[in-house]
């Protein structure tokens, strides 16, 4: 024993000593910690976003369109039909300017690619432009807004639409209405900001091209452009609400984190949307038995009417046969009643079947940095097992001492053991201070740490096996680190560190399977972030010990056949 | 102390000790020399466990011992040619570890380590690092290692290689005040003036293979023994004749010199110039090295 005690003593002094082993195998992992951890502390921080809002009025401003519809030339007819008088134009900039001096109401500019332009404006009623628009959007799919000239033109001359329509933004139909939501009145804007406080941090450009500026530069991850009419098209029945989403998938995680942010506050706002339009449906449905305002109609209720047939019924006791004639009509107005009461009940359960309870298996909500936990540890695991395995028995070579070590009591197996023990000692307790820093310090979630502690020591075996394979093929610590790192790096992508497993092609997931590092960071995601115990990952902790039998006695093998 | 019996050891087919039989007595320096590549540090290797041999015997005190058998580890040490210790601990804790895996017990080792330091002449060092030390020092060191569980037959790989001629001389004396204390020493070298200093008995391998055993005297032998060339003004063979058999020398002519051999010949080349006095012209004592013999055995083997 006092043989063992020396070794292990041994190895820690010529640690210690060195600076840079000291560094590399004790320090480092810390270092990683600090800078992932970093990077993830804050991941709930709100996705900036760029808002172009076009539903609003300014004073003076200009409202452009574009399309693309399969006869520019009927639409320019019809345009001409409206209008008493048509000025023509040489160029779209000639046409800006006579909107912008008052001069018309609204500008029409058709050309498919390869032909003339052709820009006419007149002076049209705020319903002749309703009817313009509707002409337009009516024969389109692809319906573009532009919030400032310049944009409309240069989209025009690069045949991305093959209509342009222009007119002053407060013609525009429906423009800056508001809506009623969760018991408060909110105009396009405020919408946004009020259902997407949570996830995003707004901030409203005047024009598309500023904000795509803007995120190109990376200030800010994506762009929504509320279109025209915005509010209202929410509060019809019978229109869609385009909504325009610009994203960099130049970078696609930052791209799928807005992407989902957007789509998240604004499926809160679609949900609010509907619910409202169905309440509306069942009371108006309501109305319709009750009577009152039936969606601007005084209407007189069915219970009335039947009301009414009962009293007729009443009045014609002496006339059976007309009495017969009224029986059908109250049948008709019960079976019309209770259909409607039915048709109201099934419209408030249908309208929204869905009502998502999300909840963590953790028994509370987990942040990334919560979720980023395990796998860090797993990879200082990683890294420290190997490395440590690796230099520790690299150095016996490198010193020359190998050979007079073996003529000692010690044996090869006191020499690897003692190896062991130091190394899943410098592993565990490396390890047990992220954990306790972690959950002590930074508040990081870790419903199961003693468990936890079991996995890392597991954990630390077959990875310290590794480091004994990389072992006999080294004969100086510099090209121990260097295998070590040669072997490490690839196993980290492949494991499930950073790429969920389920998201791998079935190849990588078999590959993952036969690392051990993979059931490492299995196991201690389950017991801490999954509130699982140590039964629940008996099976990963079984492999885990298993794969550190067999690298370990694999490294022995190897480092004691070298030597001959 | 030990017999090797018909050590071989092959390689991938090709042999580097070919059938190798020598043996160390109690108390005995033996040198094993040889070109490099002759097989020294593949005996080595075999007599320390490091590898085993393709077959043949290792016998100590008459039985046959396993080098991998702690009964056998025990009793011998080891100098390797590299200086073997742990840069990053200093003198004595690289003697207190290896004593403490051999077992030695904690007193004992106390006063075994002081004794080793001092007779390694590194006390005053004893407590910085040892990869700050030089060579010289660091080889001291690496024998000292060696002997910290005083093993009774002490292998040595080369141990002056790479040393400058002050450290080479630095060991030597130690090597030859561990012979004295009777310790039995198998030492490898290429360096026939060390072989030829600190040696009792020596055997040349070449291509794994023994070729000459014996003491330096009788290697040396056999290129011959030392002469004295002289050239005479006249000639005085009767003269010469009857001096050399009074003092028990041969003579012959070679040329126009006349080479004097036999025993002693430093000894009585008074009496050799004074009995030819007023004739010799040139005279010259040619002391034959074990270099010399060496180098002609290494050129008869390879014709």
């Amino acid at each position: 024993m006092r043989g063992w005690k020396a070794l292990v003593a041994k190895d820690w002094k010529l640690i210690f000593r060195n600076r840079l082993l000291l560094a590399i195998l004790v320090i480092y992992p810390f270092l990683i910690m600090g800078v992932i951890g970093a990077a993830f502390y804050d991941v709930g921080r709100p996705v900036p976003i760029g808002l172009v809002n076009l539903d609003r009025a300014g004073p003076g401003e200009q409202a452009w369109s574009g399309a693309v519809v399969p006869s520019p030339r009927g639409l320019e007819r019809r345009f001409r039909r409206r209008a008493v008088q048509v000025e023509e134009y040489g160029s779209g900039e000639e046409a800006e300017a006579a909107l912008a001096a008052d001069r018309v109401s609204a500008l029409l500019a058709t050309g498919d690619p390869g032909e003339t332009e052709l820009w006419m404006g007149a002076d049209l009623s705020r319903d002749e432009i309703a009817a313009t628009i509707l002409d337009v959007q009516t024969e389109t799919e692809v319906w573009r807004e532009y919030s400032t000239a310049q944009e409309a033109l240069a989209s025009f001359a690069q045949g991305e639409v093959n209509v342009v329509f222009a007119i002053r933004e407060g013609d525009y139909p429906y423009i800056g209405e508001t809506i009623w939501l969760e018991d408060e009145n909110y105009d396009a804007a405020s919408l946004v900001l009020r259902f997407g406080q949570d996830v995003t941090e707004i901030e409203e450009y005047t024009s598309e091209s500023e904000a795509r500026d803007d995120l190109k530069r990376g200030r800010i991850d994506a762009v929504i452009v509320l279109p025209r009419a915005f509010v209202h098209q929410l509060k019809t029945l019978d229109e869609i609400a385009r909504v325009q989403v610009i994203i960099d998938q130049s970078n696609l995680v930052k791209a799928e984190f807005a992407e989902t942010s957007i789509r998240g506050f604004l499926s809160r706002v679609q949900e609010g949307v509907v619910e409202n339009k169905t309440q509306a449906v069942v009371a108006g449905l309501y109305v319709l038995v009750t009577g009152g305002d039936f969606f601007g109609t005084e209407v007189v209720g069915l219970e009335q009417i039947r009301e009414n047939l009962e009293s007729l019924k009443q009045s014609l006791q002496d006339r059976p046969d007309l009495q017969e004639m009224v029986d059908v009509g109250i049948d008709l107005a019960n079976t019309v009643i209770s259909d409607i009461e039915d048709a109201a009940a099934y419209l408030r359960g249908t309208a929204l079947p869905i009502d998502l309870e999300i909840s963590s298996v953790a028994g509370r909500p987990l942040s990334a940095k919560d979720a980023v936990v395990p796998s860090l540890i797993a990879l200082s695991i990683l890294w420290t097992g190997v490395l440590s395995g690796a230099i520790l028995m690299v150095i016996e070579d490198e010193e020359g001492m190998r050979i007079r070590l073996g003529l000692t009591e010690m044996g090869s197996f006191a020499l690897v053991g003692s190896k062991l023990i130091l190394a899943t000692a410098v592993v565990f307790v490396q390890s047990a201070v992220m954990l306790l820093l972690a959950v002590a310090v930074f508040g990081v979630f870790a419903s199961n740490a003693a468990a936890a502690l079991l996995v890392i020591a597991a954990a630390s075996f077959s990875c310290i096996g590794i480091g004994l394979v990389i072992a006999a093929f080294a004969r100086q610590v510099a090209g121990a680190v260097i295998l070590s790192v040669l072997v490490s790096f690839p196993l980290i992508f492949m494991t499930g560190a950073v790429f969920p497993l389920s998201q791998m092609p079935a190849f990588m997931q078999w590959i993952a399977r036969a690392i051990p590092l993979t059931y490492a960071i299995e196991a201690l995601s389950g017991v801490m972030l999954r509130g699982e115990s140590l039964a629940d990952v008996a099976w990963q902790l079984g492999v885990l010990i298993a794969f550190g039998v067999v690298l370990l006695t694999l490294g022995s093998l190897l480092v004691r056949r070298r030597t001959d | 102390m030990i017999s090797i019996k018909d050590i071989s050891k092959e390689f991938d087919g090709v042999k580097a000790l070919d059938n190798v039989t020598l043996s160390v007595a109690k108390g005995e320096t033996f040198g094993l020399i040889g070109p490099n590549g002759a097989g020294k540090t593949t005996l080595i290797r075999i007599l320390t466990g490091q590898i085993a041999p393709t077959h043949g015997d290792i016998l100590m005190g008459g039985e046959t011992v396993y080098p991998m058998d702690s009964r056998y580890r025990l009793r011998v040490g080891l100098v390797p040619q590299e200086p073997a210790f742990y840069g990053r601990l200093d003198a004595h804790e690289n003697l207190l570890l290896l004593s403490r895996l051999y077992g030695v017990d904690a007193k004992e080792a106390a006063e075994r380590i002081d004794s080793l330091l001092a007779m390694a002449g590194l006390t005053e060092h004893a407590s910085r690092q040892a990869r700050f030390y030089s060579r010289g020092m660091q080889q001291r060191l690496s024998l000292a290692m060696g002997l910290v569980h005083e093993p009774e037959l002490i292998y040595m790989d080369e141990p002056t290689s790479g040393l400058d001629p002050e450290a080479r001389s630095a060991l030597w004396e130690l090597i030859i005040r561990l012979a004295a204390e009777g310790r039995s020493i198998f030492i490898t070298t290429h360096n026939m003036q060390e072989a030829d200093r600190i040696c009792n008995r020596l055997a040349i391998l070449a291509e794994g293979s023994l070729r000459e055993e014996g003491t330096p005297a009788e290697i040396k032998g056999l290129l011959g023994t030392d002469r004295v060339e002289l050239q005479l003004l006249d000639d005085r063979t009767t003269e010469l004749d009857v001096l050399c058999r009074r003092l028990g020398l041969t003579w012959k002519m070679e040329g126009d010199t006349v080479i004097v051999t036999g025993l002693e010949l430093p000894d009585k080349l008074p009496e050799i110039a004074s009995g030819l006095a007023g004739s010799v012209r040139n005279l010259h004592y040619r002391e034959v090295t074990l270099e010399d013999a060496f180098l002609r055995f290494m050129r008869e083997a390879e014709r």
